[in-house]
Order: C-alpha cells, then sequence, then structure tokens
C-alpha cells in the first residue's frame, strides 16, 4: 500500500463498492440542499463550457428533492440504484444512459416495435420507473462535460485504478511510460484491476513487450487510435468499432508491428473516472456524503 | 473471365434490383478489366487474406466488410500511412482486384449471412419459426450451455455474453454484423449477434438486460463478435458464385477471429 499515491488510495477506496456511507460532514446539522443546487454546482465546477445541446440532462425525478447522498456510477443500473438506496442516497450521477439508449426517456421510445404503432409498455422501463419513483430518486447524467474536462478524469481515474498514476505523462495524462512488460502480463494486470469478468478483448502477439501505453475510455473513432498508435506499444481503451480500430491494428500487427490494443468495455473503462468524480463532488458538496458504486463488467465469458 | 463478367453475373444472379446508389458494393481496388485467376470470399479484407488469397491463386476479393479500416473505405483518413500504402502496394504488385458485397448480400434471399451464423452456432433450420424470421425455438436449455455450445461450435475465444447463466431459454433471435435484434421483445429470451456499441445508440443495450434480471426476467445476450458473426456466410457466398462463375475456382478465406481473450 505504501507505494499508492495519495490519489490512487482514494480511488481504489471509493472503488470498494461494499463499504457503508461515512458522512463527511455533520448531516444534521448542515443546511439542507437540494438536488437542483447540486447539478448548478456541477455546472460552474465543470470547468468547461455548460452546452445545452448534450446527453447531460436530468433523467428521472424532480430537483428541488433535497439531498441526502450522492451516488456517482458509470451506468445506473437497477443494482447500482438498489445499492444506493440501500446506503441511504437519493441523488446519482451517471455516465451511461438509465433507460437503455442514447434517447434515455423513461418509456420506450418512438420506433420501437411495430412501425407506426406507438410503443408497447415495457416490463422492465416501468419496474425501473417504479423503484426510481418510490425512492424518490434523482438520475443526472454527467457524460459530455466529464469527458472534456483537462486533464481527462477518464484517463485519470483508468491511470489510478490501474495503480499507473504515478507514471501518467505530464503533459498528456492518456501517455504513460511502465515498466517493461509482456502484453499477456499487462492484459491479466488490467483485468484484475478492473474487476473485469470477461468483457476484456486483446488483439496483439501476447509476447510483445510493452513499455509506452495509451488510454482511450469511452467509445473512440479509429481517429483516436491512429493519432495514438505511432506513440505507443499497446493501447488500453473502452471500446471502437471492430470495423475500423480493431481490423487496423489487426493489420498493423500482421505487417510485423509490436503493437497491442485492449479493449476493457465502456462501462468498465469509465467506472474508474467515476470514482473520480465522487472525489471532485466532495470537494464542493460537503452537506451531504458522496460515494462511487461500480455497475461492474457486464460482459461474462462462456466456459 | 474479368472481375467485371464475375459482378456482372453477380448482379444477373442475385435476384433483387441492383442499387447503384451503394457506396458499399464497388471495387475497393483494381477495376473491372482485371484477369481473374480465383476467387476469394471473406469477411474483412484483412492484409493476411490477401496474401493467403493470393498465395493460393485468387486475386480476386470478395469481402463482406471494408478493406481500408472505415465503412465508407475513405482513403483521405489512411492515406499517408505506411500500412495503407503496404496494402496497396502489395495488391498491385500481385494483380489483386477487391469488390466488397454487403448491402446486396443482406438484401438478398437468403441473407447468406444469417444463413451461414445460423449454421456456425448451430441453429438448426427445423427450429426456425418460419423461413428468414431468423427466430428459433430450441428445446429449453440454460444460457450458460447455450452460450458454451455457441462459443463450443464456432472456436471463438472472445465471445462476450450478458445475463444469468442459469436462466431457462428457449426463444433465440439471430442478428448479424452490426444488425442487432430488440433484446426488449417479449417474445425473445436470447439474441445472438455480432456487435453493437455498448451505450449510446437507438437500440437496446448490455444494460437493458442487466435490469431486467435483475428483476427477475429472463433475458440474455450472447455476442460473438463481427467477424465471427459474418464470416461463416462467405462461405455460402462463395458456393454460390461458384454455381455460375465455373471456370475459376472460389474459396473461402477466413479472416477469422481478431480478439484473444485472458484465460
Amino acid at each position: 500500500m505504501a507505494d499508492l499515491s495519495r490519489r490512487e488510495f482514494a480511488a481504489l477506496a471509493a472503488a470498494a463498492a461494499a463499504a457503508p456511507f461515512v458522512p463527511t460532514s455533520n448531516v444534521s446539522g448542515a443546511p439542507a440542499v437540494t438536488a437542483g443546487e447540486v447539478i448548478e454546482r456541477i455546472k460552474k465546477n465543470i470547468g468547461v463550457d455548460w452546452k445545452v445541446d448534450s446527453v447531460d440532462t436530468l433523467k428521472a425525478g424532480d430537483v428541488s428533492t433535497v439531498a441526502k447522498g450522492i451516488v456517482t456510477t458509470s451506468m445506473a443500473t437497477m443494482a447500482v440504484l438498489q445499492q444506493a438506496v440501500k446506503a441511504g442516497a437519493n441523488i446519482v450521477l451517471t455516465a451511461q444512459p438509465t433507460f437503455y439508449a442514447r434517447a434515455d426517456v423513461p418509456s420506450p421510445p418512438a420506433g420501437r416495435g411495430e412501425a407506426n404503432q406507438a410503443p408497447a409498455p415495457d416490463r422492465v422501463f416501468t419496474a425501473k420507473n417504479e423503484f426510481i419513483t418510490r425512492n424518490r430518486l434523482v438520475v443526472f447524467r454527467l457524460s459530455d462535460h466529464w469527458r472534456q474536462r483537462r486533464p481527462d478524469p477518464l484517463a485519470q481515474g483508468l491511470a489510478a485504478a490501474l495503480r499507473w498514476s504515478k507514471y501518467q505523462s505530464a503533459d498528456d495524462s492518456q501517455r504513460l511510460d511502465i515498466p517493461a512488460i509482456s502484453l499477456d502480463a499487462l492484459v491479466s494486470n488490467v483485468r484484475n484491476a478492473l474487476r473485469s469478468r470477461g468483457g476484456i478483448r486483446v488483439i496483439g502477439d501476447p509476447r510483445t513487450t510493452v513499455t509506452r501505453i495509451g488510454l482511450l475510455p469511452g467509445t473512440t473513432p479509429i481517429q483516436a487510435a491512429l493519432k495514438m498508435l505511432p506513440n505507443v506499444d499497446a493501447i488500453v481503451a473502452g471500446e471502437v468499432r471492430e470495423w475500423e480500430t480493431v481490423e487496423y491494428v489487426r493489420d498493423k500487427v500482421f505487417a510485423g508491428e509490436k503493437k497491442g490494443l485492449i479493449l476493457v468495455g465502456r462501462v468498465v473503462s469509465e467506472e474508474p473516472g467515476m470514482a473520480i468524480c465522487a472525489d471532485w463532488l466532495k470537494t464542493f458538496v460537503p452537506e451531504v456524503p458522496v460515494r462511487h458504486i461500480s455497475a461492474g463488467d457486464p460482459y461474462w465469458r462462456p466456459a | 473471365m474479368t472481375a467485371g463478367e464475375v459482378i456482372e453475373r453477380i448482379k444477373k444472379n442475385l435476384g433483387v434490383a441492383w442499387r447503384d446508389s451503394t457506396y458499399r458494393d464497388t471495387f475497393k481496388f483494381g477495376g473491372p478489366d482485371t484477369t481473374v485467376t480465383g476467387i476469394a470470399t471473406t469477411v474483412f479484407c484483412s492484409f493476411e487474406v490477401l496474401k493467403q488469397a493470393s498465395a493460393a491463386g485468387c486475386n480476386m476479393i470478395i469481402p463482406h466488410e471494408d478493406t481500408y479500416w472505415s465503412d465508407r473505405d475513405d482513403v483521405s483518413i489512411v492515406g499517408g500511412d505506411p500500412l495503407y500504402t503496404a496494402k496497396v502496394d502489395f495488391m498491385r504488385k500481385n494483380n489483386m482486384v477487391v469488390f466488397r458485397i454487403h448491402d446486396h448480400m443482406h438484401a438478398q434471399r437468403p441473407d447468406f449471412t444469417y444463413v451461414g451464423s445460423a449454421r456456425d452456432v448451430g441453429l438448426d433450420s427445423k427450429y426456425e419459426t418460419a423461413p428468414n424470421s431468423h427466430r428459433f425455438v430450441v428445446p429449453e436449455t440454460t444460457l450458460g450451455a447455450l452460450a458454451a455450445e455457441v462459443r463450443k461450435r464456432t472456436g471463438a475465444r472472445a465471445v462476450r455474453v450478458v445475463g444469468n447463466p442459469d436462466a431457462r431459454v428457449s426463444r433465440i433471435q439471430l442478428g448479424v454484423g452490426y444488425a442487432t435484434p430488440p433484446v426488449h421483445n417479449p417474445d425473445i429470451d436470447v439474441v445472438i449477434s455480432g456487435e453493437q456499441q455498448e451505450t449510446d445508440t437507438t437500440l437496446d443495450s448490455p444494460e437493458y438486460v442487466l435490469d431486467a434480471i435483475a428483476l427477475g426476467i429472463n433475458k440474455g445476450w450472447i455476442m460473438l463478435g463481427h467477424a465471427v458473426s459474418e464470416e461463416a456466410g462467405m462461405l455460402e457466398m462463395a458456393q454460390w458464385i461458384h454455381g455460375f462463375v465455373p471456370e475459376v475456382p472460389v474459396q473461402l478465406v477466413k479472416a477469422g477471429e481478431p480478439f484473444w481473450a485472458p484465460r
């Protein structure tokens, strides 16, 4: 533990989802803060211009709700919402949609099902809405603006979760120089550090020696990989299009270049950044407890 | 036999009208005048496929997907890249020609991508509820057993599954490539498909399955990956082409699964 930086330790502690809430202030004596005020403080502190044309909007609940506790997560699944309620929180900040699609609306979106017919009610939507209403939860998405902050908090979080913060380049948080390791061993380390169940997929010779790492959390187009790959041995990414970056790296490796691409999945790749988000919120929302709850790796691999 | 003649015969035998508006189904390297020595079908026109096909005497490649790492094969993205140069140099030196067949393959009936994937994952046509429905009702099993069978049959290393392995399932909807059927459909227990962006699409995401199982609703999603999902049907494509191009050998040259997964 002694070799962990304070930031790394904070991120790891925040990632320990089972830990109970430890109030950071005297909750009973603190003035009440509403969900709307929390959102306003986020906009004020985010450090980038707030855009209206964005997925970062209220997804469920009432902004006049008095905050009891805040949870950050990569994805506000039913399981995360249940854990949040159990922990006494009523505000959830999520990097991914709550209602299964970019439209992120609380009833099945138009276009779903038969053409020219209103979408049929959906048991999963209904139950999730009921849970949110019954527990008076407020769900707000924080994705577009969070990833625009500099230094990139998603890269900062990923580096911290991988215990690589000390290797991060001073002028580019997506670039790291780590002690030499084989791609094979690196993949094992990444899997363990990110608690990946079955979502990791890799391209490259497992024996390739890796020291120069690039981080591409989230979903990225081939342009991002084309820019990064010449300067690194391996990229640790969330997800990419398979007909773009996957095939490019496959061809690159076949052509004899010593490169690796590790895909951990979008949700998993953005989780540590949302742990960082909880630490950040604590600095300007002292009235209520703030913690991170992991959505976990959605995937498993068959036997 | 020229590449142009091969394409004309494909158009004539397709069974649906050719749409010239397609940006996908066009020559990606070479042109109609190249004399064809042999034809290789594949899912992705990878560098390795080019070399294997050329070594096998096939100078015409018919891939289902892109050649230059973007759907539109937009060379402006990679034009200055040494890998692009190397690939193009190899094709030029070996007198190769590449013609993609994607949109018209999916418009054709049957769509060979579905035929091939069903065969590959072990979904017998006797279980398909109607021809070309891609919906199969199989004897009840568990999601875990079904996924293990799919993995074993395809040989794929990086199959990913969402859902409860113990869920009892029998109603399967097959998708291919980037065309993922809606997993929310109440008549479906499991979707087997290729690739889909994890969140932020217009479709259901893995989150829907996670929430369904948290609520006790049986749902599952088996993701094969794009290449595994659509490569099998390129065998049917090769056999179909050989039926009306008997003059030259036609064979599947597999691009194969690009991934490995940690133990």
